[in-house]
């Protein structure tokens, strides 16, 4: 299995994307709703990138943005936000009834369950078994028969449903902050965050900020994502807007409703696409034009308020055995003793 | 403020009267978020409220806009992950009570969340399963509420299972025993399942309604109690509750639309 050992692996959200995602793969949001990797999305879409797989537990926004931009032709998931109610047709339905796409009904624990499966390496995995009698489990997608199935249970004889494992080719994420190697640290909801990026063959990781390894050393518990696993780290403020991230920024609902709203046509889609995703370079210039249109207090007023959690202490003598005066606490004797009693038991073997 | 209330408001106020304390309850957004806070903030102090995004004993002083919303409480007491909800704690049997949004319910409770129509030529696509099936499937109570959805003879796609097709159907499918949805909250009116049939019947009216309006909205003959709750108007104390934690909730999703298009429309006017 490919490892990503490069010790710096900072990069642009251009050269992230342009480097590491080929037309054609799969490729699931190892954030859903909470801190969505919104910057690194947009990234694909200004690419260009075509025939694209998607596994999203649960959509707000970034689905419908995927399936206007024509980056998508398989879509598994679980839930797709409907924020102007029953009345609009969404870019979701229009491709679907268009056929641009092929879904996957899954509901959030099964999808979930085919990344923990996949992360683990585990070819499938129980799932809770009284929906095989619902229209999730009876109605195939386009994954056909790879997906759910019915075994045995070898102890018990009874049933049991199970999905296929998987493995998509990245994840993309959004996180806090992390060290230039890419270890990745999230608080919050974690959702399906750890599964999913450990389920993908390699993790494309943006962040609020880039800090020093030692502050990961001192807090490894907010780890959700080893380096080892991560290709490429983008350091990326408000990388998540709209959508909200514990210790920077709450959700901005109107602008989200500014493209709910945007979607009840075609026209309008294409202009709000055109505005916030092909006409900015970065998400640097999308903050800049954000400010422009919205007002620098408009943004700020997102900005969370801090709420710290209290240090777990990480904290040990830091020493060896020998303490500072050379003395070891174990044995109650110095380095010269020590030495003198191993020649006296005899183990020491003699050199030149 | 006075006590004249949004259906919304009504509904939110009697889906907090199924709540106990001491439960330890999964909740969604909008109205059954509201719902449970209001139980919370009333009656059941001591209920834990979860949501499957992992977030465990949040006290939400607003409602958060989605399962996985943090900033909706002031930390909370356990974090962990979705599939930790699905398998230590729903499917493990801890989880007392659950409410959710409907949006077509046949005569045993099942319920449709994912496509309107054939779902192979559909009119629309809901949001899709979600949580639900795994929640209605396992909690020991799922209080349902609906207030856009309707009374179908067949779903055009059976997303959540309620009582399959009646009597111990659920069970022998493999949901635990005694589990199962316990009341439907609609825009008119209160219903709930008959014991040993586990068919929906209508126990209680909204102020206001009648009989045969509720009779007119459902497409079977549809079993009526011998005696009808009227369901009770919200509180003062209540609706300055509901109206103080979710503006959004207390208006509807459309009227909120329209409400923050405004303003958008007002913020981009002053900076133009």
């Amino acid at each position: 299995m490919q490892k990503y050992m490069d010790p710096d692996k900072r990069m642009t959200a251009k050269d992230a994307i342009d480097r590491f995602v080929n037309n054609g793969e799969s490729f699931v949001f190892a954030n859903c709703l909470y801190s969505m990797p919104l910057a690194l999305a947009h990234e694909l879409i200004r690419q260009g990138k075509k025939n694209l797989m998607a596994f999203q537990q649960g959509g707000i926004e970034e689905i419908d943005q995927l399936l206007l931009a024509g980056s998508l032709d398989r879509l598994v998931l679980a839930y797709n936000f409907r924020a102007g109610g029953p009345r609009i047709t969404t870019p979701l339905d229009r491709a679907l009834k268009e056929r641009q796409i092929v879904v996957e009904e899954l509901t959030n624990h099964t999808l979930l369950s085919m990344m923990k499966a996949g992360a683990m390496g585990y070819p499938f995995i129980p799932v809770l078994s009284g929906i095989r009698v619902t229209d999730v489990v009876k109605r195939k997608g386009f994954m056909g028969d790879q997906r759910f199935s019915e075994i045995t249970d070898p102890f018990t004889g009874n049933p049991v449903l199970v999905i296929k494992g998987y493995n998509p080719d990245f994840a993309l994420m959004h996180v806090q902050r992390a060290d230039k190697a890419g270890n990745g640290q999230l608080w919050g909801a974690m959702i399906n965050s750890k599964w999913a990026c450990l389920a993908a063959k390699k993790v494309i990781l943006s962040c609020e900020k880039i800090v020093d390894t030692e502050v990961i050393m001192s807090s490894p518990h907010l780890t959700i994502v080893p380096a080892h696993k991560v290709c490429a780290v983008v350091e990326c403020p408000w990388g998540a807007h709209p959508s909200e991230l514990l210790g920077h920024y709450d959700y901005d609902f109107p602008f989200r409703a500014l493209f709910f709203g945007s979607c009840a046509s075609p026209e309008g889609a294409k202009a709000w696409m055109d505005e916030w995703i092909y006409t900015v370079g970065d998400r640097h210039e999308y903050i800049e034009h954000y400010v422009k249109r919205f007002g620098q207090e408009t943004l700020d007023a997102f900005r969370a308020k801090s709420f710290k959690s209290v240090d777990a202490d990480y904290g040990s003598t830091f020493s060896t055995d020998w303490n500072e005066s050379g003395y070891s606490r174990n044995m109650g004797m110095n380095m010269d003793e020590f030495v003198a009693m191993l020649d006296k038991k005899g183990v020491l073997i003699h050199g030149n | 403020m006075g006590t004249n209330y949004t259906v919304n408001e009504l509904i939110v106020s009697r889906a907090a009267k199924e709540l106990k304390d001491n439960e330890l309850v999964v909740i969604g957004q909008g109205i059954a978020m509201a719902a449970g806070v209001l139980a919370r903030k009333t009656h059941a102090p001591n209920s834990v409220i979860l949501t499957e995004a992992g977030m465990f004993g949040i006290d939400p002083f607003k409602v958060p806009l989605h399962i996985a919303d943090p900033t909706c409480s002031r930390g909370f007491t356990y974090s962990c992950d979705m599939i930790d909800i699905f398998t230590t704690v729903v499917n493990r049997g801890y989880v007392d009570a659950t409410f959710l949004g409907v949006g077509q319910i046949d005569r045993y409770g099942n319920m449709n969340s994912s496509y309107l129509g054939d779902p192979d030529d559909f009119t629309i696509r809901m949001t899709g399963a979600g949580g639900a099936p795994e929640f209605v499937g396992y909690a020991n109570r799922a209080i349902l509420t609906m207030s856009g959805g309707t009374f179908v003879n067949t779903l055009d796609y059976f997303t959540s299972p309620g009582f399959v097709t009646g009597g111990d159907s659920r069970y022998e499918a493999g949901m635990p025993e005694g589990s199962g949805p316990t009341m439907l909250i609609t825009t008119k009116g209160v219903f709930k399942f008959a014991e040993d049939t586990k068919e929906l019947y209508l126990a209680g009216l909204h102020p206001g309604v009648t009989v045969e309006e509720i009779k007119a909205d459902v497409p079977w003959d549809l079993n009526v109690a011998d005696t009808l709750e009227i369901t009770p108007f919200p509180t003062e104390e209540e609706l300055t509750i509901i109206r103080t934690f979710s503006p959004e909730v207390s208006m509807g999703r459309k009227l909120q639309l329209e409400v923050v298009m405004n303003r958008v429309i007002d913020l981009l006017s002053k900076n133009a």
